[in-house]
C-alpha cells in the first residue's frame, strides 16, 4: 500500500493494489476482508498524524475499529482507502474511513475507529487549543 | 453471561477448516497454523518482526490483530459448521483491550447464535496467559448459498 502524496481529498488517502498473497480465497480471486481493515486500521492512523493538532512522536493506539464489508473487490481492482479524523480533543481521536475501487469507485468496505493518543511511556504531546481542561487523572 | 449456541447438527471437520486455511493465501502471508483439541479449534500465528505495527514498543499492529480475529472466526465457523465454501464476512467490531507483544498469538471463537443464513461469532486473541485477551471481536458471517 502506498499513501497517496498528491491527493487533494479530506483526510488521508492510501492506494491498495491487488495481489495474489491478499488474496481471501484462492479459488474467487478477491481481497481478503482483513486485508481492507489492515489497511483501514493503518490508514486511519495515519489521518491522526495528520491532524492539524497532532503533536509529532505522541504515540496511539487503537481502542476499537468497525468495519463493514460493503462489497467483496476482486484483486484486479487497485483500492483507495481515504480515512478522515472527525474529533480530536488531545486524549481521544474519532476517524472515519472508506475503501473503494479507484476507477470505478464502487463502495467496499466502510470503517469507524476510536483511537487513544498517548501511552505511559511516551505521553501525549498535544495541547489542541479545543481541548476540554486539565489532566484527566 | 450469554448462553451459547449449540454447535449444529453437523459433525465438526478439522480437515475443510485446514482446506479453508490453504486456501487462503493472506493468512499463509501471516503464517496462522490451526490445531483442534479437545476444546475445540485455536489458531497459532508466531511472533514475527514484520507483524509488529510500532516498533517502539513493540506492539503488534492493529491491522494484524483485526485480521487475526477475522481468520479464527471464520476457520471456527467453517470448523463448526462444515463448510466447504467459505461464508462472507459481513461486518466486524474489535475492542482492543491491551497491546500485543512481540510473542505468539493464540485465537479462538465461539458461534453465538448460528441461523439458515447468518452466523453471529465471538472471537478472541491471547499470547501468554488464556485469561488475559490482547482483543475480542463480534463478526458476523453470512453462509455461503447452497
Amino acid at each position: 500500500m502506498v499513501l497517496e502524496e498528491a491527493d487533494t481529498g479530506p483526510g488521508v488517502a492510501v492506494l491498495l493494489p491487488g495481489a495474489e498473497h491478499l488474496s481471501g480465497d484462492a479459488e474467487d480471486a478477491v481481497f481478503h476482508t482483513s486485508v481492507i481493515l489492515a489497511t483501514i486500521d493503518n490508514t486511519a492512523g495515519w489521518c491522526i498524524r495528520d491532524h492539524p493538532d497532532y503533536a509529532e512522536g505522541t504515540s496511539m493506539a487503537t481502542l476499537d475499529l468497525r468495519v463493514d464489508f460493503v462489497t467483496p473487490a476482486r484483486l484486479s481492482e487497485t483500492l483507495r482507502v481515504r480515512a478522515v479524523c472527525e474529533g480530536f480533543d488531545g486524549d481521544i481521536a474519532f476517524v472515519r474511513a472508506t475503501a473503494q475501487t479507484l476507477k470505478t469507485k464502487v463502495l467496499i468496505a466502510t470503517g469507524q475507529a476510536t483511537f487513544m493518543l498517548g501511552t505511559p511511556d511516551m505521553p501525549n504531546l498535544a495541547t489542541p487549543a479545543n481541548a476540554l481542561g486539565g489532566p484527566v487523572d | 453471561m450469554i448462553k451459547l449456541a449449540q454447535a449444529g447438527r453437523s459433525a465438526p471437520s478439522v480437515a475443510l477448516a485446514q482446506e479453508q486455511l490453504n486456501k487462503m493465501p493472506y493468512a499463509a502471508f501471516l503464517g496462522v497454523s490451526l490445531r483442534v483439541g479437545p476444546d475445540g479449534l485455536e489458531t497459532l500465528t508466531p511472533d514475527r518482526a514484520d507483524l509488529i505495527g510500532n516498533t517502539n514498543l513493540p506492539a503488534l499492529h492493529g491491522g494484524v490483530v483485526g485480521s487475526l480475529l477475522d481468520i479464527t472466526g471464520m476457520l471456527t465457523l467453517v470448523f463448526l459448521k462444515a463448510l466447504d465454501r467459505s461464508p462472507r464476512l459481513v461486518d466486524m467490531d474489535i475492542d482492543y483491550l491491551r497491546s500485543g507483544q512481540a510473542l505468539p498469538t493464540h485465537g479462538r471463537a465461539e458461534i453465538v447464535r448460528a441461523g439458515r443464513r447468518m452466523a453471529n461469532v465471538r472471537a478472541r486473541l491471547w499470547q501468554d496467559d488464556p485469561e488475559r485477551p490482547i482483543a475480542i471481536g463480534r463478526l458476523q458471517f453470512l453462509f455461503p448459498k447452497s
